[in-house]
């Protein structure tokens, strides 16, 4: 490695103690100060379990065999996957080497009342003194823009500030490199921006930058350098330029960015239309909205949900979040509505199957009034995809949580075929028995689709279905979303990725200012 | 102005502790009295008051069943049932014992809930004591508020896959047993990777802490820590020997 070479690594494997086979083997690369660089990768292809190592969030020894050497400003440690090899002290190894996990909630201590307190949660342990950990909380704040948001709970962040947040706890000690993993992930394309614009000041810093996605971000091609990982192992490495001149070497289920969807788009929209005979014009419509209006009551309104709607303007009352909301669904018809982070659409979302109630209005499913009706009932007709699939995912294994309800409603051989059936269209019959919370996270989401496809609902509502698929889950969504709709479905999505919205959908509508309206 | 967390950790044990040791209950009622006073002006009162009387009912009820009923030394007889007699001792014993409790309870009680939790623990590590128990003592405070959003997002999660949750406790206590094990293992996923977070950002570290927060210790609250503890120590010596002799 090159003498200035702030981080490396030598990684002949890495396996985890419960398994035999490594999920890292011959991944050898370094990192100098002032670069970003991307490391490229499908769902499952070990970008997290690398992200985890480099970081010491996952220390060889306690969190599996690692065969090889890892090296950090100029001290290299060598292991073997013995009981002698060094050990690494996460906290030593922390204060240089930053890691923002994909889930940016899981970085915060939650035992911290304000944003302020949190950034300084670090610094606290490593007993540094408080007028330096008041500069340095200040310093990251301006840094990072969360300077009018110092003295906010941290559970009342939007999804957005959260991701600014976390940053902020790993970079405050001024570490040499910081490892960010999916960071783009359910941003928008304003968060997106904002991300963006915060890596120059810390490039300029000297910091290493290390960003692992399984989507070309606009962003990353900004980088000095991409590497690819795939299976396991570096199958490829070097400028943008030269991996995107021969694609070849970018595996399929790398997304090309957001742009390049943007380009193609249209010949979706061709190979789409025309539907077989659109039923629309025949039928009642399957799903209405009138006039729904709801606001978070005084007490939900200091919730997450009320202060991002409102942009994080908080304690001024109760929070209209939806006004005058109308909409006609009708059978094999796809809607996509957009938004900015925030404006609402999950609220709107979670309407339509009795999840959330209107404050004034009716929404009405066949016809039929749903304000009476349990959420479980509305369910047999409408089927929800969450947000965040591990709030959607709750069982011991991917078949299981398919089939939950589904004995009950169909019979067992109903049930048993309908989930193989839903498994296999989101290419999970393999992982049947994988249990939800360790499959990566495109996965997870893929699984959370399979729940809502089994039951063949005549409402599918997805929240957000894109956020943290990488390309073959991508093609596997837009699949089943065409197959729903030309069975009969309405399909209504939520999505802040206006590209894939244009691409899927007959009407696109937004909601700002929590009202629908179209785009 | 507000008192320093550990001012009023003091103030509310060594209340309690002079009220059991004096026994007497012209104290204990004021004690109650001015605790459910400082509830009130507090604004804690109504959150106060479920807590309160999920400890002391059953404890009082026990008293007064165990005292008032079968108190040897009872010579006034009121009421006789086989064994058990109502004496007027008795009952005026079982009555001193619940007021001596009850002003106990509330004043730690008032204690609990009006101090500012992050304040106790930044004052506690500034005390020295270890960063790990002060984690726990936050841990214990936030614990319930995270585990009902848990159990709400996974009865979200059934209910959007047809479970069918009826109004009424039965129902509710059901559809609980479905959520139970799904609970306990997103509970314990979340503890790991948490585990990974704190020791990354140096929570395992021996070395000493400092604080951000910044919780003012007056002198004088110094001095008042040390005559209320001198205060507590000299009512249970008091007592000690008041009972030897």
């Amino acid at each position: 490695m090159e003498s200035n070479t702030v981080l490396g690594a030598g990684i002949r494997s890495f396996a985890f103690h419960e398994d035999d086979a490594p999920v890292l083997r011959d991944v050898h690369l370094s990192f100098e100060p002032g670069t970003l660089t991307a490391i490229l990768g499908p769902s499952g292809s070990g970008k997290t379990t690398l992200g985890r190592l480099l970081a010491g969030w996952l220390p060889p020894g306690p969190g599996g065999r690692l065969q090889g050497c890892l090296s950090l400003s100029g001290t290299t440690l060598q292991f073997q996957g013995a009981a002698d090899d060094p050990r690494i002290n996460p906290a030593q190894w922390g204060r240089r080497v930053g890691f923002v996990p994909q889930d940016a909630s899981a970085i915060l201590s939650t035992v911290r009342a304000i944003v302020a307190e949190e950034l300084a949660f670090g610094l606290e342990n490593a007993g540094t003194d408080r007028p330096a950990m008041k500069a340095a909380v200040e310093r990251t704040a301006v840094l990072l823009g969360l300077r009018g948001l110092l003295d906010r709970h941290p559970d009342t962040l939007s999804g957005g500030q959260l991701r600014r947040l976390a940053i902020g706890c790993a970079v405050i000690a001024e570490p040499d490199v910081l490892i960010m993993d999916e960071p783009f992930a359910s941003l928008d394309a304003a968060g997106t921006d904002e991300l963006t614009h915060l890596l120059g000041p810390l490039l300029r810093r000297g910091t290493a930058v290390v960003i692992l996605s399984q989507a070309v971000e606009e962003t990353l091609l900004a980088a000095e350098r991409w590497m690819v990982l795939d299976g396991g192992t570096l199958t490829a490495s070097g400028t943008p330029a030269e991996l995107c001149a021969s694609p070849g070497l970018l595996p399929a289920g790398i997304r090309r960015a957001r742009i390049n969807r943007l380009g193609t788009h249209r010949d979706f929209r061709a190979k789409l239309k025309p539907k077989p005979s659109h039923p629309a014009q025949a039928s009642a419509p399957v799903l209405e909205l009138r006039d729904v209006a709801f606001g978070y009551t005084d007490k939900a309104a200091k919730g997450r949900k009320a202060r991002a709607a409102t942009g994080g303007s908080a304690g001024d009352g109760p929070q209209q979040v939806l006004r005058g909301v109308d909409l006609e669904l009708m059978p094999g018809e796809i809607v996509a509505v957009t938004g900015p982070n925030g404006a609402g659409k999950s609220t709107f979302l979670r309407h339509l199957n009795g999840l959330l109630r209107p404050t004034s209005g009716t929404v009405l499913v066949h016809g039929e009034d749903i304000s009476r009706r349990p959420v479980g009932e509305v369910a047999a007709a409408v089927g929800l995809l969450f947000q965040h699939p591990r709030h959607q995912l709750f069982e011991r294994t991917a078949a299981r949580e398919v089939r939950f309800g589904l004995d009950r409603r169909f019979g067992g051989s109903e049930a048993a075929a309908r989930t193989g059936a839903a498994l296999a269209d989101v290419g999970l019959s393999a992982h049947e028995d994988a249990h939800p919370a360790e499959l990566p996270a495109s996965r997870q989401r893929l699984l959370a689709l399979a729940t809502v496809l089994a039951r063949r609902p005549a409402v599918l509502a997805l929240d957000e279905p894109t956020v943290a698929l990488d390309g073959d889950g991508l093609s596997l969504l837009d699949a089943a979303v065409r197959n729903a709709a030309a069975a009969g479905a309405a399909v209504v999505l939520v999505t802040h990725d206006v590209p894939y919205a244009r691409s899927v959908a007959d009407r696109l509508l937004t909601l700002d200012g929590g009202r629908l309206a179209p785009l | 102005m507000r008192l320093h967390p550990l001012t009023s950790l003091a103030a509310a044990g060594s209340t309690a502790v002079i009220t059991t040791a004096a026994a007497y209950l012209p104290l204990s009622l004021a004690v109650i009295a001015a605790a459910a006073g400082l509830a009130a002006w507090a604004g804690t009162f109504r959150r106060l008051l479920p807590a309160a009387a999920a400890i002391l009912v059953p404890l009082c009820l026990s008293l007064l069943v165990l005292h008032g009923l079968f108190f040897p030394e009872g010579i006034t007889v009121l009421g006789e049932w086989g064994p058990a007699r109502v004496t007027s001792e008795g009952l005026s014993f079982a009555v001193q014992r619940a007021a001596q409790l009850s002003a106990a309870v509330l004043a730690l009680l008032v204690f609990s809930f009006s101090v500012s939790v992050p304040d106790l623990v930044a004052a506690l590590s500034a005390k020295g004591v270890h960063g790990r128990f002060a984690f726990v003592l936050a841990s214990t405070l936030t614990l319930l508020p995270a585990i009902t959003s848990r159990l709400e997002r996974i009865r979200q999660a059934q209910e959007a896959r047809g479970l069918v949750i009826r109004r009424g406790i039965l129902a509710r206590a059901a559809a609980f047993r479905l959520q139970a094990v799904p609970l306990v293992s997103v509970l314990v996923e979340d503890a790991a990777t948490r585990a990974a977070a704190l020791d990354a950002r140096g929570f395992g570290s021996t070395g000493p802490r400092t604080s951000y927060r910044e919780v003012p210790d007056r002198p004088w609250e110094q001095m008042l820590r040390i005559v209320l503890l001198l205060a507590a120590a000299a009512a249970v010596a008091a007592r000690l020997l008041q009972a030897g002799t």
